[in-house]
């Protein structure tokens, strides 16, 4: 297929009285690198499902090289050369490389016959066309991350995509894996295919892009290329007002030991050690962060700290108090503030109102229970203060929770567990998903309850997030701690923490 | 259990799988459970209409000659299907004539005759309204309680043998026979409740485990001492005494109308259930556990106290329906066929209810009206149309109301469980 020029034209999506794409004109030249930035609910993610074929547009038109195109559903979508790679990965952990790629299209010789080395044969051709280095029998779910997306972009071209989409791609990279994608994509733009970049990263932006398109509320509100703008130009642009990308915060105050881990063991739920004899400590009035690519073992070290995973060996204690394998409750008890990393799986109960999620962990309390009868009045009316305290935009708090866009639902999780007596703060990726103006919003508590002496623990696999929040940055790779840094350690050195290098070899310059 | 289960973990609109049928399920769902069941009930006469036609000999005939006297075969055809459906009208809501005969000539054979359908629709009522209370508390927390069979054996053992043994007052005895009969139901479900909460196994083989169980054990506690009925061959227990039977609502009018204090009863359950969902701590854990099971875990939920708790109000709920229909309805002992079917329909008055208190309720008056109408029917009808056309209207009904959410429901979970994954190779197959 010839390079192809995509463009979209007067795209309107309504979704009931919603406008999720009002208008949108949007070009993809032959060979760019086209950035599409915007908050969550920008409606970028709808525009590309619509191009991607999986929801049907009100009014609007799709051309291909300058001729109109009708997508109904994926399928149509890559007959037209249109290929999307999902932030969640699609593919079949227990099969190969080349199983998964041709899956859908397998090469039949003879029928019925899967003919695996053929396949095997056109992958090693396609990855060497685009200097994708992949094994093709590999089990795919023995690759690490970087490798599994480099299949999807590969399931992709084997399809003869000309417009690749990548939704959020770097979201579960590090730094270096981030590097090397970005090197897949220049040499993909230099054979003359053009890529759809969406990313909530401003400095991934201004490092790849060749033209830069901003959406806010459905509308395209610029279109710019990397030399004509910044960084805070383009964040104003998102949010429509200047925002603070920096936390502005004191140096902190630490105080005494809330938290102490010392030498902790914690089994993942198919029994693999996956913390291995951690130590840290957390004082009051500080904010210590844990850095590292998802996966490293901070998700169970979490669960292990609240209670909702049993500690193999170790202790973990707060304020002096042994609280290694004691239930949930005890835990939040003992003063402990838990913003879970998967707001709608752990933090949310999505089918109740804002009102009910609000007390979800504080429904014994004497404020809003008595005689095991929920105090309704009473829940309601904190729902309503909550509402106008955290700025959750909602028309009132009976609404349920599942009605609210991500970063309203995190103020929800935020604003329950700020309204407990604290010592105590554990964060788990507070940020995820959320737009600018909801991060600025949510690190200003973060440190708004450090100043107040609580002990913070920010888990993040956001570097920005990491180094703009932490008074001490911890970093974690295969469940074990590389070392305790300061956040003005470069960016270089943490990105080869988190690849496993350990601190002093680092520091030493010894490390690869 | 399926509509408040699960979340919707996407922003945007459930595309995945977009199959028409499923569009369709998803519309069904988002519509007001009231213009549905209306709507599902519509469908359902209309099925039922195409059975009468096709089981009655001389209506199929007919259709012979629809080109040579339409007007006659058509005519032919809505007579006596609206005759029919008039008999369920009358036998399971009210029957305007003897109504107004009563009205007239106010005796206590018109009355008996006026008032038979509605006594009858309440009495068939009761146990539905009890029992889909009970199944509806598990399937709120996500438990599916099928063991409905079970616990009402559990209930009614419990019942009647405090009916038989015990002496005392009525009210004493009235009363000893419910806690009899809640501790029965709950006992039952409380062995797959710890089994549940203690090792994980499922509630829904345990369950279905006990009503074998169940069931056997009263063909056997009936042919033995002390249950037996002495001289019985065929099995039967004794008689819970006149001073422990529920007393008839219209006893006064005729001791045909069994309609009892059990309905009475069972709008106390209702009231209780709501406030229990609605108001109490508990209730509002059970839901939690039942909606987001992760999120209750991270709240400080103990999903171990709370499983126990929702099948054990669960059973006691199920016991009591077992009660009411041992000592409310005659004969007021259990033989081997005690119950009938009461245990697996409530399970379908629970769905159709959407687990809501209100909504098992009349979920249950319509169950109960079409039992009552379609037994009429089968007496009255001049074309012999049988009561299962009754049952086949409440399959339809239920089948409209219910699939779609099942089916939306299984959906969804398989789209969160697969991350789309089934879109993705739809959307790469070439």
């Amino acid at each position: 297929m010839p390079p192809m020029k995509l463009e979209l034209r007067g795209i309107t999506k309504r979704f009931g009285s919603l406008v999720a794409n009002r208008d949108v004109n949007l070009t993809i030249e032959p060979g760019e690198i086209h950035c599409l930035l915007g908050e969550n609910g920008a409606g970028k993610s709808t525009l590309m499902n619509v191009l991607f074929g999986m929801v049907s547009m009100n009014e609007g038109e799709i051309l291909v090289n300058d001729e109109r195109v009708v997508i109904k559903d994926p399928k149509d979508a890559v007959a037209n050369g249109i290929g999307m790679v999902h932030q969640h990965f699609m593919l079949v952990p227990v099969f190969t490389v080349a199983e998964n790629v041709v899956l859908g299209a397998e090469p039949v010789r003879p029928w019925p016959f899967l003919d695996r080395i053929g396949a095997a044969r056109e992958i090693r051709e396609v990855s060497r066309r685009y200097g994708l280095d992949v094994d093709p029998d590999a089990v795919v779910e023995n690759l690490p991350i970087g490798m599994q997306q480099r299949v999807e972009i590969l399931k992709a071209l084997d399809r003869d995509v000309e417009v690749l989409i990548l939704d959020e791609p770097t979201a579960v990279l590090t730094p270096q894996e981030a590097e090397a994608l970005f090197g897949i994509m220049r040499s993909l733009t230099a054979q003359g295919k053009s890529i759809v970049f969406i990313t909530h990263k401003l400095k991934e932006v201004l490092a790849i892009a060749d033209r830069i398109t901003v959406m806010r509320l459905g509308e395209v509100v610029a279109t710019t290329t990397p030399a004509e703008t910044t960084e805070s130009a383009l964040a104003a642009l998102m949010v429509g007002r200047s925002v603070n990308l920096v936390v502005d915060k004191a140096p902190a105050r630490p105080r005494d030991v809330v938290l102490a881990v010392d030498d902790v063991y914690v089994e993942d739920d198919r029994g693999l050690t996956s913390v291995r004899g951690l130590s840290l400590s957390v004082h009051a009035g500080e904010i210590l962060a844990i850095a590292g690519v998802q996966g490293n073992g901070q998700t169970e070290l979490v669960e292990a700290l609240t209670g909702l995973r049993s500690v193999a060996s170790g202790s973990i204690s707060i304020r002096g108090r042994n609280v290694a394998n004691r239930s949930v409750r005890s835990v939040l008890h003992a003063g402990v503030g838990h913003i879970p990393e998967d707001r709608q799986r752990n933090g949310l109960v999505l089918t109740m109102s804002i009102d009910d999620n609000l007390v979800l962990d504080l429904q014994h309390d004497p404020r809003f229970s008595r005689f095991g009868m929920r105090n309704l009045k009473a829940i309601h009316e904190n729902g309503a203060r909550r509402l106008e305290e955290f700025d959750i935009r909602a028309a009132n708090s009976a609404v349920l929770v599942s009605t609210l866009s991500g970063g309203n639902q995190q103020k929800v999780v935020v604003a329950r567990e700020l309204s407990r007596d604290l010592h105590l703060l554990i964060c788990s990726q507070p940020t995820r998903g959320l737009d600018v103006g909801s991060i600025e919003y949510v690190h200003r508590e973060i440190v708004r309850n450090r100043d107040a002496g609580v002990a913070v623990l920010v888990i993040s696999s956001e570097l920005d997030e990491v180094t703009a929040l932490a008074d001490r940055i911890a970093v974690m790779f295969g469940g074990r701690l590389m070392g305790i840094v300061p956040p003005s350690t470069s960016r270089d050195q943490l990105g080869l923490m988190m690849a496993g290098s350990d601190h002093e070899l680092v520091a030493a310059g010894a490390a690869p | 259990m399926l509509d408040v289960a699960g979340g919707d973990h996407d922003s945007g609109p459930p595309t995945t799988g977009s199959s028409v049928l499923l569009r369709v399920a998803i519309r069904i769902r988002a519509a007001s459970t009231l213009k549905v069941t209306a709507l599902a009930f519509v469908v359902g006469l209309a099925f039922g209409a195409l059975l009468i036609i096709l089981t009655t000999p001389a209506l199929l005939r007919s259709w012979g000659g629809l080109f040579s006297h339409p007007g006659g075969t058509i005519a032919l055809n809505a007579k006596s299907i609206w005759g029919d459906y008039e008999l369920l009208f009358c036998g399971g809501v009210f029957d305007p004539r003897a109504v107004w005969a009563a009205i007239q000539h106010s005796n206590n054979a018109n009355w008996t005759t006026a008032l038979s359908p509605l006594s009858s629709t309440l009495t068939f009522a009761t146990p539905l309204i009890l029992a889909g209370l009970g199944l509806a508390v598990g399937f709120r927390t996500n438990l599916f309680d099928i063991g409905g069979q079970g616990q009402l054996i559990g209930g009614a053992l419990g019942a009647v043998y405090v009916g038989f043994t015990v002496h005392a007052p009525a009210p004493v005895l009235v009363l000893l026979e419910v806690l009899a009969g809640i501790a029965g139901g709950l006992l039952v479900a409380a062995i797959p409740a710890l089994l549940k909460a203690f090792s994980g196994a499922h509630e829904v083989i345990t369950t279905m485990m006990m009503n074998y169980a169940m069931l056997n054990l009263l063909v056997y506690l009936v042919s033995v001492s002390p249950f037996q009925r002495p001289g019985q061959q065929q099995g039967e227990s004794k008689s819970i005494v006149p001073a422990g039977q529920l007393p008839k609502l219209f006893g006064s009018i005729s001791s045909s109308l069994q309609v009892n204090a059990g309905f009475l009863i069972a709008l106390v359950a209702v009231g209780a259930v709501a406030w229990f969902l609605n108001r109490s701590t508990l209730g509002f854990e059970l839901q939690m556990v039942g909606a987001n099971p992760d999120a209750a875990k991270t709240a400080g939920v103990s999903s171990r106290r709370v499983i126990i708790i929702a099948l054990c109000i669960a059973g006691a709920l199920v016991g009591l329906a077992g009660m009411a229909q041992v000592s409310g309805v005659d004969p007021p002992y259990v033989s081997p066929a005690y119950g009938g079917t009461i245990g697996f329909d409530a399970i379908v008055v629970a769905l159709l209810g959407r687990n809501r208190p209100l909504g098992v309720l009349f979920a249950a008056l319509l169950f109960g009206a079409l039992d009552a109408g379609g037994h009429f029917m089968q007496v009255n009808s001049p074309t012999n149309i049988d009561y299962s056309l009754a049952l086949v209207i409440q399959a339809v009904i239920v089948f409209c109301v219910a699939t779609p959410a099942l089916m939306v429901a299984l959906f969804r979970l398989r789209a969160s469980a697969t991350t789309q994954a089934g879109l993705a190779s739809g959307g790469w197959a070439k």
